[in-house]
C-alpha cells in the first residue's frame, strides 16, 4: 500500500490545498487574529511546509523547531481550541479537494499529533 | 567538491551535500527551518554561477529569473557566488544626469550607470555620500533609456531630499547596489489581463513595469490605478492619459483624495470596487506599506493568486 502522501498527489496536493486552506484560516474569526501583520508570501510557504508535513510527505521538523515557531503565539494565548480550529479548516480543505474521509482522517491525525509541541507544553 | 563563495568566504560543498548543510558545518549562521525546500527561510540569491533548477522549486517565476534558490535543497555542480536575500552586492560609480521637478513635491532623478543590468520596476540602492543611502524603484527601461530613472518625495526634513534638492546637480558621482525585487514583468502571460495599483510615488515601478509589458507585446487588458492625496500628486497623468486613449488594452484611473468623489478618492477601495474578477489577473501592487497589505490581503481572499501577486512596499527612511 502506498504511503498517504503519495495518495494524496504528494506535491501537487499541497500545492492544490495550501491556497484555499490559508483562505479559510483568513477567514475564520478565531484564528486569523494570529496572522494580523505577517508577511504573506513568507506565511504562505509555512503553510506549505505545513501541509506537506501533515499529508505525510518529506520534512525534517523537529519537535523544538515545532515549539520555537509557536513559543510567541503561546505567550498570546494560542490554545487547544485554536489548534482545534485549524484542523478543522484543513478537513475542510481537503474535502474541497475531494479527498476521501479515511485519507482526511489520517491528515488529522499527523497534525494532531504536532499539537503538544505546538502548544509548548 | 564544488566551491560557493557568500560574502567573501569560499566554503567547499562535498559530494552529496546541499548548501545549507556546508555552510552549517564551516560555523556559518544561516538562518534556516523546514531544510526540505518547502518553507523559504534559507533562500538565497545567486548572482554567479547558475543554481540547479530542483533548487528552486516553489519559487516564483520572478525570483527564479534573479538568481533565488533554496540552500537546503541545492546540491551544486559548479561554482557559485551567492547572498544573503536582502544584500544588495557591491555598488557601481553613476553620474547625475538630471533632476526635474515631477510635482510639487516629487522629482525625477535620472543618473548614468553603465553597464548596470536590472528590469523596470526593481529597486536600487542609491548611495549619495557615506551614510545616506536611499531605496528607490526604477520607471526607465534598459532598452529603451540611457539612464536609471527614479521617483522620489520631498521630504522636508528629509537628509536625503535636503541633498537632492539644495545640493546635488547634473555631473556629480553618486553611487547604486543592486537591484532587487520582485516587482517586475516576469512569469505573465502576454494575453493575461494586468492590474496595476500604485499610490504616490509608487508609481515608478509601476510605470516601468507598463512601459516593459507594451515593450514586451503585452495584449491582455491593462489596468492601471494611480493614487495620490490631491490632484497636483497625479504625476505623470498627461502621459499616461495619452498611452490609455492611444491604446485599446490600457485604461487609467487617476483617484486624488476628494470628499465629493467615490470612496473619497481612495485608490484602494476604488480598485477593490471596480476589480471583482481578480483570480486570472498578473498583480502589481506599490506604495506604502499599509496600503500594500491591505491590497494584496482583499485581493488573495478574492481568489488571486498569491504567486499572481508581485509587490513592492515603501518604509520610510530611518
Amino acid at each position: 500500500m502506498s504511503s498517504l502522501y503519495d495518495r494524496l498527489g504528494g506535491e501537487g496536493a499541497v500545492n492544490a490545498a495550501v491556497e484555499l486552506f490559508y483562505r479559510k484560516v483568513l477567514a475564520d474569526g478565531r484564528i486569523a487574529h494570529f496572522f494580523d501583520g505577517v508577511d504573506m508570501e513568507e506565511q504562505i510557504a509555512k503553510q506549505k511546509a505545513f501541509l506537506t508535513m501533515a499529508f505525510g510527505g518529506p520534512n525534517n521538523y523537529t519537535g523544538a523547531d515545532m515549539r520555537k515557531a509557536h513559543k510567541r503565539l503561546v505567550e498570546r494565548g494560542l490554545n487547544d481550541s485554536h489548534v482545534d480550529a485549524v484542523i478543522e479548516n484543513l478537513n475542510y480543505t481537503l474535502r474541497d479537494l475531494g479527498v476521501p474521509e479515511k485519507e482526511v482522517k489520517e491528515v488529522a491525525d499527523l497534525a494532531n499529533s504536532v499539537r503538544d509541541d505546538v502548544l509548548n507544553r | 567538491m564544488t566551491l560557493i563563495r557568500r560574502e567573501g568566504r569560499a566554503v567547499d560543498v562535498a559530494p552529496g551535500e546541499t548548501v545549507l548543510e556546508a555552510l552549517l558545518r564551516v560555523g556559518i549562521d544561516a538562518p534556516h527551518s523546514c531544510r526540505a525546500g518547502n518553507c523559504q527561510s534559507c533562500m538565497h540569491r545567486a548572482i554567479d554561477g547558475a543554481p540547479p533548477p530542483e533548487s528552486q522549486s516553489g519559487l516564483t517565476d520572478a525570483q527564479k529569473a534573479m538568481g533565488y534558490f533554496l540552500p537546503c535543497i541545492c546540491r551544486p555542480t559548479t561554482p557559485l557566488t551567492i547572498l544573503r536575500p536582502d544584500d544588495l552586492g557591491v555598488s557601481l560609480e553613476a553620474v547625475v544626469q538630471a533632476i526635474d521637478s515631477l510635482s510639487d513635491d516629487i522629482v525625477r532623478l535620472r543618473i548614468e550607470a553603465e553597464g548596470f543590468a536590472y528590469r523596470p520596476g526593481q529597486f536600487i540602492e542609491l548611495s549619495a555620500g557615506e551614510d545616506l543611502r536611499r531605496h528607490y524603484s526604477l520607471a526607465s527601461h534598459p532598452e529603451e533609456d540611457p539612464f536609471l530613472e527614479m521617483h522620489i518625495r520631498l521630504h522636508q526634513d528629509g537628509r536625503m531630499s535636503r541633498h537632492l534638492a539644495e545640493t546635488l546637480q547634473p555631473g556629480d558621482k553618486v553611487h547604486v547596489a543592486g537591484p532587487s525585487g520582485s516587482c517586475f514583468y516576469e512569469g505573465v502571460n502576454v494575453d493575461q489581463p494586468m492590474l496595476l495599483i500604485g499610490a504616490g510615488t509608487g508609481l515608478a515601478p509601476i510605470y516601468g513595469v507598463l512601459r516593459d509589458a507594451l515593450h514586451k507585446g503585452h495584449r491582455g487588458p491593462i489596468r492601471l490605478y494611480h493614487g495620490a492625496r490631491s490632484r497636483k500628486g497625479l504625476y505623470l497623468s498627461d502621459e499616461l492619459q495619452a498611452l490609455s486613449d492611444a491604446r485599446d488594452n490600457v485604461n487609467y484611473r487617476p483617484c486624488a483624495f476628494d470628499p465629493s468623489a467615490p470612496h473619497g478618492g481612495d485608490v484602494a477601495a476604488t480598485a477593490l470596487e471596480a476589480e471583482q474578477s481578480v483570480s486570472e489577473a498578473a498583480i502589481f501592487l506599490c506604495g506604502g506599506e499599509n496600503l500594500v497589505k491591505r491590497l494584496k490581503r482583499e485581493l488573495f481572499m478574492r481568489g488571486a493568486s498569491l504567486k499572481n501577486i508581485r509587490s513592492d512596499a515603501f518604509t520610510p527612511a530611518r
